[in-house]
């Protein structure tokens, strides 16, 4: 076999140039595809991380722990006690990686002109600060110090709509434990950026000092914790929920459904992109061999009585393809190697901001090849490339050989 | 010497459509071992297609066929290949270089085809493009060589692996005068030295006249068979 491959390897190469139009005209074709199998690969994998960050980073954590029916209907009076005993040992496990307790309602917030529905948050900042990224995105002003603080952080684009600004004064409205409306004067201690939606949505406290203002002691509405590395979700929260049973302790995957769907569904995208790239390619592979097997009619004839048998024949037209198709395959993977370099450091989407947001991704995506994704799928392309060309080289493999003896 | 070619009653009918189409007509033939013989006849009388057989190009539609004591007319197209291979050298009309090849990697190809050790191709190689003449043009590609360089090198591909016979298809059609001349003398000489069985389909009188044995076909039949003594000695 390896002295076979030897043999016919260059001759293979040099049937190749025999056209170069065509070679490169297909290589082209090859190198197009597999350029845009890798770059949408890479692409949509940092749209999903992205994606993903955003929503988990933001407030979702990678879980969250509430009282059953929380979720179903995020008033005060779903709310729990803080956690103990066997659940507050599964969340100090070295497992999990951080937590924090928040107590999260839905509210009127009112300045001198406006009002708004808002969701109100008191947080522990130490606690947030690890695990959600909001506390960063404070542009004005500063987050919250502590649980006590008595500040109010909200987004800039809220305060705009308010017609308020930093230092004014809010009112925020909400119901609290014994039903009546709670009422409470917050100043505004910063504004921070971010997404449209985060902006316009949450307005955030001291814990303690929502507590107090809602009339609910230590009670909390959720926690929301991170895992460690290379721990498994699901095991976290297999324990979680063994430790508390009468909680609800969903996982990010149902709490943020785009995000996971984004997740679930990229192989199925890229799958369906890589069949409308292969049919594209295979076409231009199918006729190129094609072309070069009717043009060579009497060469193969002319191999055949020489000796050369059928299935040689076969091989040195795969082994033709083969070449074309890897080489092709070898410039894709650095065309999209050249297109990504430059975004390597993040590729900003400012430009498509609003959409970018409206599939939860964030602004700045940041692409990573996957060597696994690129050898995989270069390995794909490359085999079916062979074997599309099959036909034309089974075509090859039955020529008649007495065309070899038919006056050219 | 015993016959190297067997032919008997063979038959091969092309069908055109719904008309069936007679090349040849009960042939009966021997080719002895180490002859110098030439198939000769107009345009259709089934020299060509004789040697496609006896090549095992293309199968009778009835008879028998051995070369070398073996019966080519049911072998499995692989052993065929095989056959051909070690047994049988072709020269065709023309174009029958591999394009891509340079003279010496053409003759070496089918070398590398029946695995001989490099050192042995090398030598053979070198040897038969030296016996052709074409000391000196072994790099040269085909489009690079003259129409008789380019027949010098198919004779030398065929005589590479050392067969028992070589088959040539209007082997100087393509070649002026000189041309002829020579690659004619040269296979003459190849007989003469190497005892290689030699059988040509020609028209062309200076190879029938160079021939020990003259075969004359028309409408696929043998019209005479007659032994003659060449014109140039070898």
């Amino acid at each position: 076999m390896m002295s076979r491959f030897m043999l016919l390897a260059p001759v293979a190469w040099r049937n190749l140039w025999r056209n170069p139009r065509r070679t490169l005209i297909t290589l082209l074709v090859v190198a197009i595809g597999v350029w845009s199998i890798l770059v949408f690969d890479v692409i949509l994998n940092a749209w999903v991380t992205s994606s993903r960050e955003a929503s988990l980073r933001l407030l979702t954590g990678e879980g969250q722990i509430h009282a059953t029916s929380y979720l179903d209907d995020p008033n005060v009076a779903h709310r729990m006690s803080e956690p103990e005993g066997r659940l507050l040992r599964a969340l100090n496990s070295p497992v999990v990686s951080a937590w924090v307790r928040r107590v999260r309602v839905p509210a009127v917030i009112q300045s001198e002109y406006r009002t708004r529905a808002v969701t109100f948050l008191g947080v522990e900042p130490p606690g947030e600060r690890i695990v959600s990224d909001l506390p960063s995105q404070v542009v004005v002003g500063h987050y919250l110090r502590d649980s006590d603080d008595i500040g109010i952080v909200i987004g800039r684009d809220l305060a705009e709509k308010l017609k308020t600004r930093l230092g004014k004064r809010v009112i925020v409205m909400a119901q609290a434990a014994d039903g009546h409306l709670a009422e409470r004067s917050f100043t505004i201690a910063g504004l921070f950026d971010g997404s449209q939606a985060a902006q316009d949505e949450f307005v955030f406290t001291g814990l303690h000092t929502a507590q107090s203002a809602l009339g609910i002691g230590h009670d909390i509405s959720e926690i929301s914790f991170d895992t460690a590395p290379a721990a498994s979700l699901n095991d976290i929260v297999s324990a979680l929920k063994h430790a508390a049973p009468s909680r609800g302790i969903e996982p990010w995957t149902a709490l943020s459904p785009l995000a996971y769907a984004m997740e679930s569904f990229s192989q199925s995208y890229i799958a369906m992109w890589l069949a409308i790239m292969f049919v594209l390619m295979a076409i231009g592979i199918i006729n190129t061999q094609l072309m070069a097997v009717f043009e060579r009619t009497r060469e193969f004839g002319l191999l055949q009585a020489l000796g050369m048998r059928p299935g040689m024949i076969l091989f040195q037209v795969t082994l033709e393809s083969a070449l074309l198709v890897g080489i092709g395959v070898l410039v894709g993977v650095l065309l999209m190697l050249i297109t990504l370099v430059p975004f390597r450091h993040g590729l900003d989407l400012g430009f498509l901001a609003a959409g970018a947001e409206m599939f939860g991704a964030g602004r700045v995506l940041y692409p990573h090849l996957d060597p696994g994704d690129a050898v995989r799928y270069s390995l794909i392309v490359w085999a079916l490339g062979i074997g599309a060309a099959l036909w034309p080289a089974r075509m090859a493999a039955k020529a008649d050989p007495i065309v070899a003896m038919a006056e050219s | 010497m015993g016959a190297i070619i067997r032919c008997r009653g063979v038959e091969k009918i092309y069908r055109q459509g719904a008309v069936d189409v007679p090349a040849l007509r009960g042939i009966d033939l021997d080719i002895e071992s180490g002859d110098f013989a030439t198939l000769a006849g107009p345009s259709g009388s089934g020299k060509t297609t004789l040697l496609s057989l006896i090549g095992g190009l293309d199968r009778p539609t009835a008879g028998e066929i051995s070369v070398d004591g073996e019966p080519i007319v049911k072998m499995e197209k692989n052993r065929l290949a095989d056959l051909r291979l070690h047994k049988i050298g072709f020269v065709f009309q023309a174009y029958s270089l591999i394009p891509v090849l340079s003279a010496a990697e053409n003759v070496e190809f089918i070398l590398r085809l029946l695995d001989l050790p490099m050192h042995e191709r090398e030598a053979r190689c070198k040897e038969v493009l030296r016996e052709v003449g074409l000391e000196g043009l072994e790099k040269r590609r085909p489009s690079r060589l003259s129409g008789g360089q380019q027949q010098r090198v198919a004779v030398a591909r065929a005589l590479g692996p050392k067969p028992a016979i070589v088959l040539a298809d209007e082997p100087t059609a393509n070649l002026d005068s000189k041309n002829a001349e020579e690659l004619i003398a040269l296979m003459a000489h190849l007989n003469a030295t190497s005892g290689i069985t030699f059988l040509i389909a020609t028209h062309d009188s200076r190879v029938m006249a160079h021939s020990r044995r003259r075969i004359e076909m028309m409408d696929g039949k043998i019209t005479a068979d007659e032994r003659q003594d060449a014109t140039v000695a070898a």
